[in-house]
């Protein structure tokens, strides 16, 4: 039987290994090339004067020279670290607050999973009259509520801005995170945690000592979804600050340098491109390596 | 008794904790509603207060603006093309890498995981340059661009439901004479079923939400845009006029609508989708 199917392998797995050699790997292939060269504007040099265009590490040292990309590096790991923390614990809290309901979850869990099926873009331009107006005029102003100025303004100051983006991306993703802890959640057997009841477990040794241990599978998946998304948030950082005040993060970096300079300097973003993709390599790897040691096998 | 009001009590709390976060959930989307409905000068002035009348003018105006209906058909057509071609491809490539089980085979499966971790950055300069060399810096190429940006995960949910699918059925089929074709579409995509259903859901939502491709294809561009390339526009150019927001609370309203009509009738299926994508991986 495997010679009847290995004789149709490659006809019927053809079309799939075309796309993606197409649009993945010579793509990929290539911008690990483009960025060792002086590609500038719409024009590149292939064939024999490939080697007048290339320029060996110039666009990496470069790319460390410039500040707006070293500023997004640093802006995007902060970013990263504080909502991928926020995420997690709203979405888990969430999670574990509507399974202890007897009934009505459901109702719930349909209203709170609503926004992350929107757009970032279109979410990003609600938030950002929700800080500039409701927030800094209504709630927190100083004819507000109450006066709080750090919440004033959210979209006008860098480290503000930071924390407007952790609260939309939230809002935003919470919904969805806390489908996966569910799913989990619910796969945990019923008996472990009343077995642990009997013997005198409290609550909280309960949720550290077979919980979190029987929901480390989730854990692996939703800290790499989460770590990957913020990691590339573009339209969010779009929408509410275009990048202003230096909240550009890396994508959007990537994305803006071909207009920060004139003729567009491909070469430089396509090596900032190549630093993006090693540092999520490196660190979603090393992330789903570490929470996948500590799942339990039943 | 006693524990049992104390149960009760507890159920209560829980309720209302409950339902402040499904309030703070759709606050955002009730701000949206109140305001497509209100003049520039009046959004401001009332920003969370229900209109002082429920006129469409705003809602009709943005629609016009941002070519709604054009700009819909066009993001369903694409959406739906793009999906229907990572199911077909996918599915068919996932059920014969299992099958053949042979050393290329894993070499694939390898390869497209591996893929998952590329950022879409990191090759969207070269893909935009190789589709405009091909002439296919269009619609068509943007179909083919999202097929080859959602395969690795396709193939990935496809092949892991797969192995757990057993060999006699197709066997069966094998030996009554059905064609390759026959089998797989008769016999072992209906099987399936759950997990195409994740791969349309995760897929749809993307692909329909999507900025920065259509944004790279087609640009600004005369001609038929996806609604969040409208949107996308639509607020830019009225960035030039301070900040209309009676253009762009109406603009994003109508945007998002089909997708909560959407959401109403298949909340079951986007919900599992999710959950199941999730479990597979």
């Amino acid at each position: 039987m495997d010679r009847y199917y290995k004789k149709k392998f490659v006809p019927l797995a053809l079309p799939a290994l075309i796309l993606f050699v197409l649009v993945i790997v010579i793509p990929f292939v290539m911008g690990v090339i483009y960025s060792f060269t002086g590609w500038r504007g719409t024009y590149f040099v292939e064939g024999e004067h490939f080697w007048e265009s290339f320029v060996g590490f110039e666009n990496y040292i470069n790319a460390f020279k410039t500040k707006k990309f070293i500023d997004a590096f640093v802006y995007t790991i902060k970013f990263t670290l504080v909502a991928v923390i926020v995420i997690n614990v709203v979405s888990l809290a969430i999670s574990l607050l509507a399974t202890s309901l007897n009934k009505g979850a459901a109702a719930y869990r349909t209203i709170y999973f609503l926004p992350s099926l929107l757009g970032g873009l279109a979410l990003g331009y609600i938030w950002q009259f929700i800080f500039e107006i409701v927030f800094s005029k209504i709630l927190f102003g100083e004819e507000g509520v109450i006066s709080i100025p750090a919440l004033c303004n959210m979209t006008q100051d860098n480290t503000k801005a930071l924390f407007a983006l952790v609260m939309l991306v939230t809002w935003q993703l919470s919904g969805y995170m806390m489908i996966i802890y569910t799913t989990g959640l619910n796969s945990i057997p019923r008996d472990l945690s009343e077995a642990a009841s009997i013997d005198g477990a409290s609550a909280l040794q309960r949720f550290i000592n077979i919980t979190v241990p029987m929901l480390m599978p989730s854990f692996t998946i939703v800290f790499f979804l989460t770590l990957s998304r913020c990691f590339m948030l573009l339209d969010q950082n779009i929408a509410l600050t275009d990048g202003n005040f230096g909240t550009r993060m890396l994508a959007t970096q990537i994305l803006r340098t071909t207009r920060d300079s004139s003729p567009p300097d491909y070469g430089l973003a396509q090596a900032q491109a190549v630093i993006f993709f090693v540092l999520i390599a490196v660190v979603t790897l090393f992330q789903v390596s570490v929470t996948s040691k500590k799942e339990v096998e039943l | 008794m006693l524990m049992k009001g104390r149960r009760k009590a507890g159920q209560i709390v829980l309720h209302i904790v409950l339902l402040l976060i499904a309030v703070c959930t759709l606050l955002p989307l009730a701000f949206l509603l109140f305001n497509s409905f209100k003049s520039n000068n009046e959004i401001i002035e009332t920003p969370i207060a229900a209109p002082s009348a429920w006129t469409f003018k705003y809602i009709i105006r943005a629609a016009e603006q941002i070519n709604f209906f054009k700009a819909m058909g066009m993001t369903f057509l694409l959406t739906a093309i793009s999906v229907g071609l990572l199911i077909l491809i996918s599915s068919l490539a996932a059920w014969v890498m299992v099958r053949s089980n042979s050393k290329l085979a894993k070499i694939m499966y390898l390869g497209f995981t591996a893929a998952m971790l590329i950022p879409f950055q990191s090759v969207m300069y070269p893909v935009i340059d190789i589709f405009e060399k091909l002439g296919l810096k269009n619609i068509p190429g943007l179909v083919i661009m999202y097929g080859g940006f959602g395969l690795s995960m396709s193939v990935f949910l496809y092949h892991g439901f797969i192995k757990s699918v057993p060999q006699s059925l197709e066997e069966a089929a094998i030996m009554d004479g059905a064609n390759i074709f026959q089998v797989f579409f008769k016999v072992v995509f209906p099987l399936l079923k759950g997990t195409t259903v994740t791969v349309i859901v995760l897929n749809g939502m993307w692909i329909w939400n999507d900025y920065l491709l259509p944004f790279l294809v087609i640009g600004n561009r005369d001609g038929v845009k996806t609604l969040t390339l409208e949107l996308y526009f639509a607020r830019l150019t009225s960035g030039q006029y301070g900040n209309p927001w009676e253009l762009i609370f109406p603009a994003v309203l109508v945007t998002i609508i089909p997708i909560i009509i959407l959401y109403i009738f298949l909340q079951k299926y986007i919900i599992t989708g999710v959950a199941e994508g999730a479990v597979k991986m």
